[in-house]
This record gives C-alpha cells, structure tokens and sequence, in this order.
C-alpha cells in the first residue's frame, strides 16, 4: 500500500493535523471543513492511494488556541496541518510554522498579501473573488453600494479593495462600517441601509453576525430578495445556506466551486461527515487538500515538508474538484472563478472562467484600468 | 476617506545590492511574486544604473558610501535595507544613509510591508524637503516684505494698511506674499542691498 515509507528500515505512516473550529461562533465552517477532509482521508485508504492518520483538534472559534494546537501536533512530529477558517487564526499559527518547520495547507479564500514558505494557500485569492464579484456588480448598472464587514483582516482588505474598485468604476460607496468577530449588533447598520437607496450590500461578514445580518435585512426590507445580486459576498457557500433560510435569496456569491459541480465522491463525504450534509467549497477544497497532500508524499517518498511541497507544485494534481496547479513560487493554487446566486437553498452558477487563473495575492498582475472587466467569466445556462 | 501607501509596485524595478548568492537569488524570487523587477548587482553603482532603478534594496553588513553614485542621506529613489549582523556600527550608517526601511534578511517573505514603509517613508522625505525649502524662502524674503510695507506706508497710512495692500496685490497676481514684495521693489527700482 502506498502512504508508507520505509526510512533506514522504520515504516512511517502518513499523519495529517486537522485544525478546525468545529466549535464556536464560525462553526459551520470548520465542521463542512473537516467534513471534506475526513471524506477524502476515508477514500484515499479504501482506494489504498495513502493511509492518513487524522490528528484533530478544535480551537473553538479562540483565535488564541490555534497557535498551541498547532505547536502540539509539530511537537508530536504532525509536520503537515490541514486548516484555520479565518486569516486572523492562519496568521497566529505561522510563527510557530516557522519556528518549528511545519507546513499548513490552508484550504479557505482569504484576502491575498500573503506568501509564506509554510503554507501552502489552496483557496480563492482576490483576484478570485472581490475582482470578478464587484466586476459584475459595475456591469449590472448598479450606482450605489454599501459595505459591511467582520472587524478584523478579512472584513478590512475586501472592503477596501471592493471600495476602490466599486468608485473606479463610479459607484458611489454610500456607507462602511465594520462589526466585531462573532457580534449581532448591526442594527444601526440594517437602519442605515433601509434609510438610503442602496442597489448592492457587499458583505464581508462572517459566522452569527452574517447570519443575524441578513435574517434582519430581509425583514426589514423583503422586496430586496426580487434584486438578484442586492447582496454579493466573496465567501459565502452552502455551509452557510442552512442557518441563512430564504434569507440567503438572491445572494451572489463567488468562489471556486458550488455544491450543483460535486462529484459522488464529495456528496459521500458530505453524507458521512457534515452535519447539513450539504457540499460547500470548505469541504471541496478541504478534500483536494488531503488529496494534494497525499500525491505530493507519494511523489516525493517523503514527509518532508519542502519535499512534498515541491513534488506537489511540480504538476497539476488530479482531485475531486479537477486538476489543481499550485504556482512554486507563489505558493497559491490556481483556480477558475464562479459566480453564483442562491435561491431556495441552492447555489445556482451564473457564470464561469472558462480557465484556471493563477493567484494574485498582491494584486501586482492586475492592469490599472479598472473599468474593464479583466476576469474572464462566461454566462452559463 | 483614508488614502492607502503605495501597495502595487507591479512593474516597478529594484537594483539588489548583494554579495551573497542565496539572500541575493531569494530577494529576487520575492520581489517577483510582487511583480517586481529585481536587478541583481555587487560592488559600486553607476549613476546610469539608478536612473532606471524605482528602488534599491541594499545589504547594510557590506554598503558603504562611496558605493553610490549620490552624497550621505540623498539618494533619488527609495532605499530597503537589509538587516544582517545587526551591529550597532552598521545600524548607524544606514541611519546616516537615511535607509527608508529595514528588512531581517531572515524575513524576506515580509518584503511587501517593507517596500510599502519604504515608498511611503520616501515620499514623505521628499515632501518634507519640499517644506523646508519653502520656509527657507519664505524667511530669505523677510526682509522684502518689510522694504515693501514701507515702501506703501505713504500711500496707505499705517504699516498694518499697507501689508494689506501687499496681500492683495500677492493675491490679484497669485504669487506670494514675498514674491509681490519683490516684484514691487524691483518695479521701483528700490535698492536692495542685504543689510542696507
């Protein structure tokens, strides 16, 4: 069986931290993660590819936990760890990478100006995400926006972004404000939107404040969810779907997948393993993590963590989501962005690259005309 | 609204001062991740070789002064150093060479949070020269608007009068109060002999 190795006679299994918070205010997005990662580690044994010992721990949504946990697995001899939700969690946990030679393997969007040599970044970058999203929103007509995020790196970087993008366009960016991690008092933000004709909300906003934030948009204003695209995220998938209700109707949403692309093998992982059953990018991308970590020990015959990283940006991985092309030098994997509308619980694509594109997490390969539209997204049927 | 620095150098290029092959081939690989130009180089820069240059990131254990084609504390682009050694001697002529930021050679993948201090740090530099040189006129102009005030004092009766009179006619002409006070002077053929 391959996923072993024989080192001077000793045989060395495969052993892969899993640092989710299954646990806590984001919750259903570390659960739908390790979903996908439990999934994947289930079908490489039976397919006798890698035989993956899990080592889990949940930090409970305590963004000071992340750090210990990940220190423990490198000092147990864990050298590759498959997780942290949010950047604020990633950015604890690479002093201790570092310190202690580990390797992440971080499978959620985040908002770019990053490239560390131990991590490897297997989500959307903003090129990926707040590009193509607020793109279709200048293409829709719309004049005004209004933007509310999380407190915190995420909600900061994508606003900003969309805010400079939305006004290169003309938008007029009506309002900004931002709402603790984890916080429901938003009611003044609600007010403010209802008070103003606004045609876009982004929304960067994470775990209960999104759900309680949009619950109260939509009842204060119901004739909202008529507008497709009234309300535009850059990460919100259908681990989000359930707690959200009709609430999520005519959300945009962008990303690298959507449940309507998941193949049986990520359906069976959502059935064993996610508590909504649902197939969300955090479990797709979670899973062609472990696939990806998994091909990249097989080729390099090593658990070293430079070994396997260079084995695995060497060539486009096959995995449950398509092929996937890690860039050596930037370390971000390339993906094709879709956009979506959510309506009755389900994501429906809207439009598609028609190729992968490589990361951009400084934005430095971008042209300086921000009118045109630069992602190249296609409609689909 | 808060303006951002500097944060897109796509484009840009960086001269490297470096005598090391791996800090000098890593410095490189990052700035290419920021779509940077990085322009490998030891030993002395040309004066040809900055003017194409948006930057330079120099090594602080081996630069020295005679290395640039420019006097202490006057170099024309932004300069990122890198820390190395960390003696205090070394510290200080970076200090004196006014390095716009500084960079643990141990840290090179932090690279974009230095370039973007160093523009930022270097575009302030300038405009806080520019100030300085605008102060320093003004002060070399004193004594005009002085000559000028009494020069007006006649036909304006008091001095307060006649330093109003200064300031509209600075103002009709859209000029400074100095520049008006020397443009009258020279239309009257005054005098204007330092200390006279």
């Amino acid at each position: 069986m391959r996923g072993f190795f024989h080192l001077k006679g000793v045989k060395v299994a495969l052993k892969l931290g899993l640092i989710f918070s299954t646990s806590g205010s984001y919750a259903a997005l570390g659960q739908s993660a390790l979903a996908g990662a439990l999934g994947a580690i289930d079908a490489l044994k039976e397919s006798g590819i890698a035989d993956i010992t899990p080592v889990i721990r949940d930090p409970g949504g305590d963004v000071s936990r992340y750090e210990k946990a990940a220190a423990e697995l490198l000092d147990d001899g864990v050298q590759h760890l498959l997780g942290a939700i949010t950047s604020w969690s990633r950015k604890d946990m690479i002093p201790v990478l570092e310190r202690k030679g580990g390797l992440l393997w971080y499978p959620c969007p985040y908002e770019g100006f990053e490239c560390n040599d131990h991590v490897v970044y297997l989500g959307t970058s903003p090129n990926h995400h707040v590009l193509p999203a607020v793109d279709w929103v200048a293409s829709k007509g719309m004049r005004r926006a209004y933007l509310v995020g999380s407190n915190y790196v995420w909600g900061w970087e994508t606003l900003r972004l969309a805010r400079e993008r939305l006004q290169a366009a003309g938008l007029e960016v009506v309002g900004e404000r931002y709402v603790p991690l984890g916080s429901t008092d938003h009611a003044h933000v609600v007010d403010e939107i209802c008070a103003s004709p606004v045609d876009c909300v982004i929304n960067s906003l994470i775990g209960p404040s999104n759900t309680t934030f949009m619950r109260d948009l939509m009842a204060s204003e119901p004739e909202r969810k008529a507008r497709p695209g009234h309300i535009v995220s850059f990460n919100q998938t259908e681990a989000d779907l359930a707690e959200l209700g009709p609430a999520a109707d005519g959300l945009l949403s962008v990303g690298n997948f959507f449940e309507e692309e998941a193949n049986a093998a990520l359906r069976r992982a959502a059935l064993a393993y996610a508590p909504n059953g649902r197939v969300s990018a955090f479990l797709a991308n979670a899973y062609a993590s472990v696939e990806m970590f998994a091909a990249g020990a097989n080729l390099a015959r090593s658990t070293d963590p430079r070994a396997v990283f260079s084995a695995v940006a060497a060539a486009p991985v096959q995995t449950a989501i398509g092929p996937i092309q890690v860039d050596p030098v930037m370390r971000h994997a390339a993906f094709a962005p879709r956009i979506a509308l959510a309506d009755a619980g389900q994501f429906q694509i809207i439009e598609r690259a028609p190729n992968a594109i490589a990361a951009d997490p400084y934005l430095a390969r971008q042209s300086t005309s921000s009118t045109a539209r630069r992602v190249d997204l296609r409609i689909v049927n | 609204m808060r303006s951002f620095p500097l944060h897109n150098f796509a484009g840009l290029t960086a001269i490297v001062l470096h005598r090391s092959e791996e800090p000098m081939r890593k410095v490189v690989e990052v700035c290419d991740r920021l779509g940077v130009r990085a322009v490998p180089k030891t030993g002395e820069l040309t004066a040809e070789a900055v003017r194409g240059a948006d930057m330079i990131i120099l090594d602080i254990d081996t630069g020295h002064d005679e290395q640039f084609p420019w006097g202490v504390a006057d170099a024309p682009v932004p300069l990122i150093g890198l820390v190395g050694s960390e003696s205090p001697g070394r510290l200080a002529w970076a200090i004196g060479q006014q390095v716009d930021a500084y960079l643990p050679i141990s840290a090179l993948g932090n690279l974009f949070s230095a370039l973007v201090i160093a523009h930022e740090t270097f575009a302030r530099k300038a405009d806080r020269t520019r100030h300085e040189r605008e102060i320093a006129r003004q002060r070399a102009g004193r004594l005009d608007v002085i000559r000028a005030v009494l020069l007006l004092m006649p036909e304006c009766r008091d001095e307060a009068l006649a330093l109003k009179q200064l300031r509209t006619m600075a103002m009709v002409e859209q000029i400074t109060l100095e520049e008006a006070a020397a443009r009258l002077l020279s239309e009257r053929q005054v005098k204007r002999v330092d200390g006279q």
